[in-house]
């Protein structure tokens, strides 16, 4: 059960979700992929997406101002 | 009648904050068609049209306003429709994604924003503006689907409506078997809805359609009779830098202006508002995705609101066309920049060196 780390920061929509599907099918099920991402348009995509995909939101916060991290943990 | 143009304003600033805090990207509504095979946003774009449309042909059988029919300049509305797609995919947004997110400090969508307006004064005032009218003057007479059938554009209202409220159903039907995830919440009350909440799409949807009614008859009273535009407006802060003229600045500008400040104060109030340098390329592609745009709204005769979400509305040839355009032009920028994009930190670290931030559990 490792985490993984993802920067995305500086990125504009959509290249962190986009990221971050290409991490994701790289790690095995049950680890964790954290995503630090700058981009407010990923607020929604990407808890959207991991809702979507199965996965599971562990984590979901804001470190400052636009800037967010959120944990993926791979379903 | 001068002073009027403040409600264009006060409109702008409204719909600002509502495009910034319900993230509504237009951009993005197409490029998910392609990324994500999901039409969730380009759903909510249609919300905007249909609910407009039905306000827009109310006040107009109510004659506040005039729909007075319209030629389809077919050539310029397709060619512009695919440049301004692909270049919305660069710029990273659209017109009005441009708009807002410039309000947001990124950087990039400045370098957009200024290389949309020089392009959209260019190609609609200045020196290439006789391309625009060479192109344009490709037309047929016949520009709507209520003028090509005879029939009450109240049939194609109804279809609109219950196409998109098919779809919404569809959408929501989905929704509810999932799981939503959230920032946990830090305000409360309204300022947790107005400057923290995630709105949901389809609600960000139906207050943009209100106030895209609203903006008829505001601009009407002032003599600009139509409904929201952005680059007409932008073309036009383009050439009023350059001139003076006072003319220039109409109840667009206005609006425009608007859009600049009610999403700096979305932003601000929520926390969201930071200066963000690009990197090289994402530069380039703001200002060569700025430009296109600039140049594709013009041959189109309109952006993605003005012709895409306005002209829709209405069911001019010319809206729809161009909807259908930008997003084939939003297709084939997002299979050579998006899909082939292969990020440095695909390689999780794991794999080479794991990180590990805290004990799971």
């Amino acid at each position: 059960m490792a985490r993984h780390l993802l920067e995305t920061d500086g990125q504009v929509c959509p290249f962190p979700l986009v990221e971050a599907k290409q991490a994701m099918a790289q790690i095995p099920s049950g680890d964790e992929l954290v995503i630090d991402f700058d981009c407010t348009q990923a607020t929604d995509s990407l808890p959207r997406w991991a809702a979507e995909d199965g996965h599971e939101v562990t984590e979901f916060t804001k470190r400052g101002a636009a800037e967010w991290t959120i944990v993926v943990r791979k379903g | 009648m001068a002073a009027m143009i403040i409600t264009g304003l006060l409109l702008g600033t409204v719909l600002g904050f509502v495009f910034q805090r319900g993230r509504f990207c237009v951009t993005g509504a197409f490029r998910d068609l392609f990324t994500l095979r999901s039409s969730r946003w380009l759903t909510a774009f249609m919300v905007v049209v249909a609910v407009q449309s039905v306000g827009v042909f109310a006040l107009d059988a109510a004659g506040v306003i005039t729909l007075a029919p319209e030629t389809f300049p077919w050539l310029g509305t397709i060619l512009g429709g695919l440049i301004f797609g692909f270049s919305i995919v660069l710029a990273g947004g659209c017109a009005t994604g441009t708009y807002y997110r410039a309000a947001e400090g990124l950087v990039g969508s400045w370098f957009a924003l200024i290389f949309y307006i020089v392009g959209a004064a260019a190609f609609r005032k200045g020196p290439l503006a006789g391309t625009t009218e060479a192109v344009r003057s490709v037309e047929t007479q016949t520009g709507s689907f209520q003028q090509l059938t005879g029939l009450s554009p109240w049939v194609f209202v109804a279809v609109l409506v219950a196409a998109v409220g098919v779809a919404v159903r569809h959408h929501l039907r989905r929704e509810s078997r999932m799981t939503r995830f959230r920032l946990p919440a830090t305000k409360t009350g309204l300022a947790h809805v107005l400057t923290e909440k995630a709105w949901h799409p389809f609600v960000t949807a139906a207050i943009i359609g209100v106030l895209a009614i609203l903006a008829w008859p505001l601009s009407w009273a002032t003599g600009r009779e139509s409904g929201l535009g952005i680059t007409g407006p932008s073309a036009n802060i383009g050439a009023y830098i350059g001139t003076g003229d006072p003319e220039l600045v109409d109840w667009g500008v206005m609006l425009v202006l608007g859009l600049l400040v009610g999403s700096f104060i979305a932003a601000k109030a929520s926390g969201e508002f930071r200066i963000r340098i690009p990197d090289a390329t994402t530069t380039v592609r703001s200002i060569i995705g700025g430009l296109g745009m600039g140049w594709g709204a013009a041959w189109a005769g309109g952006c993605t609101i003005g012709n895409a979400m306005v002209n829709t509305a209405t069911f001019t040839f010319q809206g729809w066309a161009s909807l259908v355009f930008m997003i084939l032009g939003t297709g084939l920028a997002t299979k050579i920049f998006i899909l082939n994009h292969r990020g440095k930190g695909a390689t999780p670290a794991a794999t080479a060196s794991p990180v590990t931030l805290t004990p799971v559990g």
